[in-house]
């Protein structure tokens, strides 16, 4: 019996083991306090990532109109535009992404390694924690206490108490980890070692430093770009090499690629920090490295696109029926353009162009809203459907997915376009103020675009608390539905 | 045997990130080219200016306006009015606030359009300029600043019009 288990265990490919032995189930009683039973923790996480994705997006929403009719709520200090966008851009990174994608990571964790989170009880823990502490941060923002430096906005202590709660949570994983049964390391975990590994040392370098001038901006883009792209980024990228290839219920393309794209990406990823000071009175040498890294990072962006681009060929049938699916595609979709968009903006002729324009607002909603934000839903579909064993409604699905798809394309097209538009008058001699009025109807566009996210994400809502709560009978999913 | 797949991956990941960490964040505290002592005729800035720059921060200002003139063709009006920002133009910012868009203007060299020696007509005009942009330039989505209290709304003008005021200052001979 064991043996031809581990028969058929080595004939399938590591993804499939995983679908073999979910979780613990087995050890499961009723006597464990629900704290304590497997994936408590991953439902907390995710459900608060989508929770703050829908705040993020309504504020990001209040912001863009904010940008053409300056009135809108105007005269009340809390929802100053000043005081809200870095709300929308921390309750976006640390509230939205690092949540739901943390939920996705503690789903993946006990099935790579085959073995129980060594903490459900901390995992939990720590997330109710994380809430409040973003609570707290963002009030405090709020009510004029931001730090007032792109990204690391949230006042003391709640920016300390991020720090520590991700060396819990890495503590957490970490020992999962290294008492794995599965003895081997499958991209995905790559990916959050990587993550979780510096996270504590940039982020505290750059919340509690005190820099000056220039080389202030050096340590806050070093630890903000790495915010983006080795801990939102990877985590993004660890979720959808574990979904993908059972979505699509074949093996990945090729594991010599992600070897490629993995390495490549950890080896250039953290000098791109300077990219966003090019052109800037930094050292020549910060300047080259980071570009030099910038366009490097075509090599990590290419094998992506290879490696998904091979596993989706041919899947059209899929994606018909899986909306799951489909959003998994769209965030890779938007994953290669936004690096390759990046890529570009680092190239110094283009940036002395659009840096300060609204290019880098296209490039930066096509990383999290086309990227971020479908590959959270994919995993929520598949979350539902395969772990949950739940139906959720198709038309509201069907519906979810092509205003967010509307809405992505209407946002990403509209400031793009205003950020060229912008880019070139003040080649031709015009300024900021003189381009106020050529910006309006891109900025109305871009409101509109946010609109139809936002009523998506409604639609999305909804379906997700009605399934997750409806009686169990009535959303259970056929066998032949899953086919996994 | 469990810590043999894990390990190296986690050891040269650390020397990928320590590579870059070398790179960006501890040779620059060491480079020479990066400003060890302001520019020539920088001035620190007074207790008002310092207290004008906190609000500036926290108030989101940054957001929409940098303080950042790049020897670029869109910068071209700019450097051809005010020259080029030199490291040591930032020497006593704390934090940096160079900024990332351009919603409004850039105001590097604001205290050089708002002068101190025009009195008290510059400093009307910006204080009413926060409480309502819109007065001025009707199609200004600049957000309105009006829930400020007296006293910052004249902190914050004390550091506007810091800004760039310094170069004015510096003899020719000494600048170039
Ligand atoms: C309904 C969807 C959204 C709308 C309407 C929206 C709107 C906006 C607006 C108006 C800005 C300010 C742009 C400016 O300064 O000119 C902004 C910035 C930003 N948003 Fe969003 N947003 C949305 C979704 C998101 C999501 C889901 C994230 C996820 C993390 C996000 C992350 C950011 C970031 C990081 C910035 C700062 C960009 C920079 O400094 O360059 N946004 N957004
Ligand atoms: C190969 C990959 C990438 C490269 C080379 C790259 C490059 C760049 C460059 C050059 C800028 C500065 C633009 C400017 O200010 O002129 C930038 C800004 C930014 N990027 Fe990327 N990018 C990449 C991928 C991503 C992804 C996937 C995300 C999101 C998940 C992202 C998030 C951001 C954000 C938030 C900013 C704006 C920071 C700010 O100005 O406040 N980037 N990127």
């Amino acid at each position: 019996m064991v043996s031809r288990t581990h028969l058929t265990l080595s004939m399938t490919s590591l993804q499939d083991r995983n679908n073999l032995v979910a979780t613990n189930n087995s050890i499961e009683s009723s006597s464990m306090r629900p704290m304590d039973r497997s994936d408590s923790a991953t439902r907390i996480w995710l459900y608060s990532g989508i929770f703050w994705m829908s705040v993020t997006m309504l504020i990001g929403l209040i912001e863009a109109v904010k940008l053409f009719y300056p009135e809108f709520l105007q005269g009340i200090p809390m929802l100053a535009y000043g005081r809200l966008r870095p709300v929308h851009t921390n309750i976006g990174l640390f509230g939205f992404m690092s949540m739901g994608y943390l939920g996705a990571t503690f789903y993946m964790v006990p099935r790579l390694t085959q073995t129980p989170l060594f903490s459900e009880r901390l995992g939990s823990l720590t997330a109710w924690v994380w809430n409040l502490n973003l609570v707290g941060g963002c009030l405090g923002i709020l009510m004029g206490y931001s730090k007032g430096k792109e990204y690391t906005e949230i006042p003391f202590p709640f920016d300390m108490i991020i720090g520590l709660l991700v060396i819990a949570i890495a503590g957490n994983l970490f020992s999962t980890i290294t008492m794995r049964r599965e003895q081997r390391v499958y991209v995905s975990l790559w990916y959050i070692l990587l993550a979780i590994i510096p996270f504590p040392i940039y982020y505290t370098l750059g919340n509690a430093s005190k820099f000056s001038g220039i080389e202030d901006a050096i340590i806050n883009w070093f630890y903000s770009h790495n915010l983006f792209g080795i801990w939102l980024t990877t985590l993004g990228l660890a979720t959808l090499y574990y979904i993908v290839p059972k979505q699509v219920n074949k093996p990945l393309y090729s594991h010599i690629v992600s070897f490629v794209g993995f390495w490549s990406l950890a080896a250039f990823y953290p000098w791109n920090g300077g990219h966003h000071v090019i052109w800037g009175p930094v050292p020549m040498w910060v300047m080259t490295a980071s570009v030099t890294a910038s366009i490097a990072m075509f090599v990590p962006t290419f094998a992506t696109m290879v490696n998904f681009g091979g596993t989706a060929w041919g899947t059209w049938a899929i994606m018909k029926r899986d909306i799951g699916y489909r959003f998994s595609l769209m965030a890779y979709a938007c994953y290669v353009g936004a690096s390759l968009w990046g890529t570009g903006l680092a190239v110094m002729s283009l940036n002395a162009k659009l840096h300060f324009t609204n290019m880098t607002i296209a490039h930066v909603h096509l990383g999290f809203l086309g990227f971020g934000v479908p590959g959270l839903i994919a995993f929520t579909y598949f979350y539902i459907e395969r772990s949950l064993k739940l139906k959720y409604s198709r038309p509201l699905a069907e519906w979810h997915f092509w205003l967010t798809m509307l809405g992505i394309v209407g946002y990403v097209v509209s400031m793009g376009i205003s950020g060229w538009v912008e880019g070139s008058a003040w080649e031709a001699g015009n300024s900021p103020q003189g381009t106020m009025v050529d910006r309006y109807p891109y900025h109305v566009a871009r409101a509109i675009s946010g609109l139809i996210v936002l009523l998506g994400q409604f639609l999305f809502v909804t379906n997700v608390v009605k399934t997750v709560n409806a009686p169990a009978a009535l959303t259970a999913t056929s066998p032949d539905a899953l086919q996994s | 045997m469990r810590y043999t797949r894990v390990f190296p991956i986690v050891i040269v990941l650390s020397i990928l990130f320590g590579l870059a960490f070398t790179g960006l964040v501890i040779a620059p505290g060491f480079a020479s080219d990066i400003a060890r002592a302001p520019t020539v005729g920088l001035v620190a800035y007074t207790a008002p200016e310092a207290r004008g720059r906190k609000i500036y921060a926290r108030e989101g200002c940054v957001y929409c306006h940098s303080q950042q003139v790049r020897n670029v063709k869109a910068d071209e009006n700019m450097v051809a009015s005010y020259g080029v920002s030199k490291a040591g133009d930032y020497f006593y910012d704390t934090p940096h606030l160079l900024g990332t868009g351009r919603q409004g203007p850039d105001l590097s060299n604001e205290g050089r359009i708002w002068r101190r020696d025009i009195g008290q007509p510059a400093r009307d005009y910006l204080i009413a300029h926060f409480i309502n942009p819109r007065q001025y330039n009707p199609s200004s989505i600049m957000p309105s600043f009006d829930y400020l209290s007296e006293q910052e709304l004249s902190d914050l003008t004390d550091y506007i019009q810091s800004l760039g005021a310094w170069k004015d200052n510096v003899p020719a001979e000494v600048a170039s």
